[in-house]
């Protein structure tokens, strides 16, 4: 469903993706673990097309999608939501929604008719304000609910535009343990065929969710296998989990 | 993201209440200022649209009111068309100059949209002041008003043209309710609160951008064709700056963002212009200190400082519970 080959960038002197090949299948869930710093965000912002590669190729379900801008991949079928909330501050949850639903089913420019109003896109909103238990909030803004709340929104959004890979980066950053524990249940319940690709810390999160892990380390894959394998390696520990494993 | 309230209703009721008073019992003066104030209201509308729901502050809609003005002009007087044709192909002009004008800058953002924007203007404003075709600084007289004699409908009584004027406002004020709240306006809002996220959803962002700019440089393409039929001359002075600026001011001064601010700011602008200018030429030291104060108040404007006391007299805002029970938690 996803596949890059060879991707590497650089900033200057810095290598920040070092000839990064991943191949996910359709419905896979693999999570990303590595570091500060071991290029797990620049490499999601290659994959959107926020960053141009240097060199190396992102298939989308068999395209070759490198040359695409950010836009045209997100209509392909590419979301993610970021580490940072990234939201329509001034607009409610049900806005926010709206928005995303309009543009995937093409009501994003109609001249003619209120967007937000159209059934299919209540439908949409619907859906996904029950999958990341939005409802009680739909007509907050968002100033008004919590940042706990405010990340379930995030990936919310992402996922009323009803991509094909999800892409997710740190879906729990900030938020206290109770939370963390509902994204377990948030993520799991996703629908078994959305493909997911997630940077994450949390690592009960991390192993609960994964069907594969990938590890990243100064840019460079360095471990790519099933959770149980990564639980085992001594590279892992060494460069990543010894704090997991003391603690 | 544009919502229409029962206040902002009966603000509009109350304004139209006031301009119908106004133009069925006014003599010549008072109805010439009306006219002013109905054309200023349309170009600061079209100006509000983009500058208060998408975040693109515009120093050419001057220019773009200049290029629906000289259109018609040229149009109906050098080329021979006849009003009516000649009024839908300057507004055509204009809004798909205004369409690529949106498109060039819609990836520039802040001082740089507004400094791209201005030169867009400037270069208008040189072009016309120069060219023998547009009159040069001399201008270009002789223009005609829209002859709807076949309806009975005689726009060179100053009274009627002044009512043509309101209901050609209430029609493009119906237009940019409609575009706003429309897919398109709702996506150029969007884009207003994040271009970013708007983008990684896959909205083609300078489309939506050029198309909306393009809307509303038609209205000001309208105002530009009401101008020019009103005093009947048109001169380069219709596309200098200071009309952009002063639209924007107007803006501020009214309330940015609300739709009705402007026409409550447009309305108010021409009275105190006219008011202050017979008591001391300095009138523009009075006004200015007007918006300072109007600025500094951090109202949104006089509609917005209307409206924010009202709601806050009248209700508290309805909050989900539950919603704030998260909040307090956090």
């Amino acid at each position: 469903m996803l596949e890059t080959r060879n991707l590497n960038k650089s900033f200057g002197a810095v290598h920040v993706t070092r000839d990064v090949s991943l191949k996910l299948e359709r419905g896979e869930r693999r999570v990303i673990l590595g570091p500060n710093g071991a290029g797990k965000t620049t490499l999601f912002n290659q994959l959107v097309g926020e960053l141009t590669p240097d060199s190396g190729t992102v298939n989308l379900a068999g395209e070759d999608v490198t040359a695409l801008p950010v836009a045209k991949r997100a209509r392909q079928g590419l979301s993610r939501s970021y580490q940072k909330n990234t939201l329509f501050d001034g607009l409610t949850v049900e806005e926010n929604l709206g928005l995303a639903a309009a543009i995937h089913t093409g009501n994003a420019t109609t001249l003619w008719s209120d967007s937000l109003g159209k059934a299919e896109v209540r439908e949409i909103v619907k859906d996904v304000a029950n999958q990341v238990d939005l409802m009680p909030f739909l007509h907050a803004k968002v100033s008004q609910i919590s940042y706990g709340v405010r990340r379930q929104l995030e990936v919310g959004v992402a996922l009323a535009t009803r991509p094909l890979v999800l892409l997710m980066d740190e879906p729990t950053s900030g938020v206290g343990p109770e939370m963390a524990k509902g994204f377990h249940d948030l993520l799991n319940n996703l629908p078994r065929d959305l493909t997911l690709l997630i940077i994450e810390h949390d690592m009960d999160l991390a192993f609960d969710v994964a069907d594969t892990i990938t590890v990243l380390n100064y840019g460079e894959v360095v471990f790519d296998g099933l959770p149980d394998a990564a639980r085992g390696s001594d590279l892992l520990k060494e460069i990543y989990l010894g704090s997991w494993e003391d603690a | 993201m544009f919502h229409h309230t029962p206040f902002r209703y009966a603000a509009l009721v109350l304004l139209a209440s006031g301009a119908l008073f106004q133009a069925f019992t006014a003599q010549y003066f008072g109805l010439e200022i009306l006219t002013e104030i109905l054309i200023l209201a349309m170009l600061v509308l079209a100006l509000d649209m983009v500058a208060g729901f998408g975040g693109m502050v515009s120093l050419c809609h001057g220019a773009l009111m200049g290029v629906g003005a000289y259109g018609y002009a040229v149009l109906s007087t050098t080329a021979g068309l006849t009003p009516p044709v000649a009024m839908a192909a300057a507004v055509g002009i204009t809004a798909g100059i205004s369409w690529v004008i949106g498109a060039i800058c819609s990836r520039s953002h802040g001082i740089y949209f507004i400094m791209a924007t201005l030169a867009f203007g400037q270069m208008a404003y040189s072009y016309v002041f120069e060219a023998p075709i547009f009159g040069g600084d001399d201008g270009l007289g002789g223009i005609e008003r829209l002859d709807l004699s076949i309806i009975g409908v005689d726009l060179n009584d100053t009274r009627t043209f002044a009512l043509f004027c309101l209901v050609t406002l209430a029609a493009m004020y119906g237009l940019a309710v409609m575009i706003l709240r429309s897919g398109l306006g709702r996506s150029f809002s969007g884009v207003m609160h994040n271009e970013q996220r708007m983008r990684a959803l896959g909205l083609t962002v300078w489309r939506i951008k050029a198309d909306v700019f393009g809307l509303s440089g038609m209205i000001a393409g309208v105002a530009g064709v009401l101008a020019a039929q009103h005093i009947m001359y048109i001169s380069p002075g219709l596309m200098a700056w200071t009309v952009s600026g002063e639209a924007l001011v107007v803006v501020i001064l009214g309330g940015l963002g609300t739709l009705v601010g402007p026409l409550v700011g447009a309305a108010v602008f021409v009275v105190l212009k006219h008011e202050l200018s017979s008591l001391t030429t300095y009138w523009h030291l009075i006004v200015g200190v007007i918006l300072i104060g109007v600025v500094m108040s951090r109202a949104n404007g006089i509609f917005g400082f209307i409206e924010n006391s009202f709601a806050a007299r009248s209700k508290t805002t309805e909050i989900n519970p539950k919603a704030m029970e998260v909040t307090k938690d956090a």
